[in-house]
């Protein structure tokens, strides 16, 4: 009994002088003041230092939380109990967040730097004159390849991959509308396209690239492409940019079909509590060499079309992640289609990977 | 014990228990990779560990993780010893196991169930998520494993020992504080310890129940999945694997001692 009793009085000590601890260091980073904001975004997804700029800037401290996928952030959001002032969900989130009613207007009087977004990621379908969102960062779907391991083949087209000496070589990422996509656009589809007849051509086609499919992974396959062990992959150029630091043997393409282009925006969720400071927070972000400095960390593509300037020119100029505007034009957003037009393509694609 | 081990039993033993622990290995070795990868060694650094150390954010989060384990390892065992012995007076045997599935239940259903349930509860009772949400929610969680601990040990204790206690004069209290307690230390220290670990590494119930600056380990670093996840997270894993080393020493010290004594200190 005796034993029990010191043990648990140990306990009780060590925990006091943790969490005596952990306000000190919450406190010295500021963490326990009043005027917080308290961002949601994804895992490494922003540069440290810009969230040190901006506190010591506004004088405003920043809680940074990280989610792993669209749903969990929304699912958060929804429940309430959580106080978040900035979200970054991807753009088919939004569409879903604002049917659901989880946003607030964005006020944009508040945010002069919006005018240094490019135009062309302004105004889009999934939320009509940016009312509820900013964009972050944007990016294609697209073909990474060893050109090494594949003896300097080159890839323009999704047409590429069906060549049959590429058997057993392919990676695919483990998402419906991505790889539906792929084999709509392969036919010159719109990656929107709700046709059964159309939906069931692609799968057919899709079905006849099986040979040359060695697995569909999740984040596995950034480690695949970057090691070498597998030739082939589609991605999203965010990863491909990432993995292509590691490996110098690999190439990332946006075949000429077309593809997706996708964003993840800056968004505020009902919940907020600091509404002024998420709208200089957004600021904040837009400003040029902020948004520059963000974008040489995270190594995705910036909006921000003043940033460009202050970014080093052989990323800006790197057309496989700032692609021509004759080549975005032929990208497309993915639309909400409507929970019966998923279901479709998610049976497609269930049905594609039991095959 | 070795002799009586066949060569193939033993073959098996060094098979299972490499597998096991390969892994283990394998994430602490490019713990100390140069390279910044997990599959090409460029050479030998401690770069990892510092970069860990000047982590004030992560730091506060394993923090967070071992108060949280620490403080719903403490209470769940406190509650659990208490659920234990009152089950274990119980006289009818319909009732007991009534009680008992309905505590096995707790353990065998899923945890992401668990922790759907806690959110839509703390949700409805307006408690905000963050420290408090969590801490409940481990000490929920952890109880039934507590009271699975403690009862194998109560139904070992002779009745016949209470019923000497009762007869030279012990009050109710005594009997519990100087015969049962005693006799169950090392059935409340395994259950303490089992709820330390399921607590340390729980992440289907926690992520639900996170938020407002609030995050354990498990949540931090299942949501780097999507960037890829830094060496210094190895590093952390493998600090906190000789930790845990270390306690499982400590844990089988006391429980040889504890399993000496404890008729003597009964006898006492």
């Amino acid at each position: 009994m005796k034993q029990l009793m010191r043990l648990a009085v140990v306990i009780i000590a060590v925990s006091a002088i943790l969490l005596v601890t952990i306000s000190r260091l919450n406190a010295s980073q500021g963490y326990s003041g009043g005027n917080t904001l308290t961002v949601y975004n994804w895992g490494d997804y922003i540069d440290p230092a810009v969230i040190d700029e901006f506190e010591k800037e506004t004088g405003i401290t920043v809680v940074y939380e990280t989610f792993d996928s669209n749903e969990a952030m929304m699912t958060k959001i929804q429940q309430g109990g959580t106080s978040y002032d900035i979200a970054v969900p991807s753009e088919y989130t939004i569409e879903k967040m604002k049917e659901e009613d989880l946003l607030l207007p964005i006020d944009h009087s508040k945010i002069p730097n919006l005018k240094n977004i490019d135009s062309r990621f302004m105004d889009l379908p999934f939320d009509p004159g940016n009312e509820y969102s900013v964009p972050y960062f944007w990016g294609t779907v697209g073909i990474v390849y060893n050109s090494k391991q594949l003896g300097g083949m080159t890839f323009d087209s999704w047409e590429d991959l069906w060549d049959p000496a590429l058997k057993n070589q392919i990676v695919l990422i483990d998402g419906a509308r991505e790889i539906i996509g792929m084999g709509l656009n392969s036919l010159h589809y719109s990656l929107n396209d709700t046709d059964p007849a159309h939906l069931q051509e692609a799968y057919d086609k899709l079905v006849s690239l099986k040979p040359n499919v060695r697995a569909l992974l999740g984040d596995e396959n950034k480690m695949l492409m970057a090691s070498g062990e597998v030739s082939i992959g589609i991605t999203w150029s965010g990863d491909a940019s990432e993995i292509m630091a590691e490996n110098e043997d690999l190439d990332y393409v946006v075949p000429e079909e077309g593809s997706n282009l996708w964003f993840d925006n800056m968004v505020i969720p009902k919940t907020a509590k600091n509404v002024d400071a998420a709208h200089k927070f957004i600021n904040f972000m837009l400003d040029p060499k902020i948004a520059a400095q963000n974008t040489e960390y995270v190594s995705y593509s910036t909006p921000n079309k003043e940033a460009l300037q202050y970014m080093p020119q052989e990323m800006v100029n790197d057309e496989r992640f700032y692609p021509s505007p004759e080549l975005t034009d032929r990208l497309e957003v993915y639309e909400n289609l409507g929970q019966e037009n998923l279901s479709r393509y998610n049976e497609l694609f269930l049905k594609f990977k039991m095959e | 014990m070795d002799k009586r081990l066949s060569p193939l039993s033993r073959i098996f033993l060094i098979v299972m228990f490499a597998l096991l622990y390969l892994p283990i290995f394998y994430l602490i070795f490019y713990s100390f990779n140069s390279g910044g990868n997990m599959y090409d060694f460029e050479s030998f650094t401690f770069d990892w560990y510092k970069e860990l150390f000047q982590d004030t954010r992560l730091l506060i989060i394993v923090l967070n993780t071992i108060v949280i384990a620490l403080l719903s390892a403490l209470i769940s065992t406190i509650i659990g010893v208490l659920g234990a012995m009152m089950i274990y007076k119980i006289r009818s045997g319909r009732t007991k196991n009534a009680l008992l599935s309905l505590n096995n239940i707790l353990i065998v259903s899923p945890d992401v169930i668990i922790g759907a349930s806690f959110l839509i509860l703390f949700t409805i009772a307006g408690i905000q998520l963050g420290f408090y949400s969590v801490l409940l929610s481990h000490i929920a969680f952890s109880i039934p494993i507590v009271v699975l601990m403690v009862l194998p040990k109560l139904s070992e204790m002779s009745p016949s020992l209470l019923d000497a206690a009762r007869d030279l004069g012990a009050s109710r209290w005594k009997v519990i504080t100087k015969v049962v307690i005693p006799y169950i230390t090392p059935g409340i220290f395994a259950g303490f310890f089992m709820a330390l670990t399921y607590s340390l590494d729980d992440f289907a119930v926690t992520f639900f129940v996170t938020g407002n600056g609030f995050t354990t380990l498990s949540v931090e670093i299942y949501s780097l999945a999507r960037q890829g996840i830094s060496l210094s997270i190895n590093a952390l894993s493998t600090i906190i694997f000789l930790v845990t080393m270390l306690i499982v020493v400590i844990y089988h010290l006391i429980t040889r001692r504890g399993r000496k004594s404890p008729d003597l200190e009964v006898l006492k």
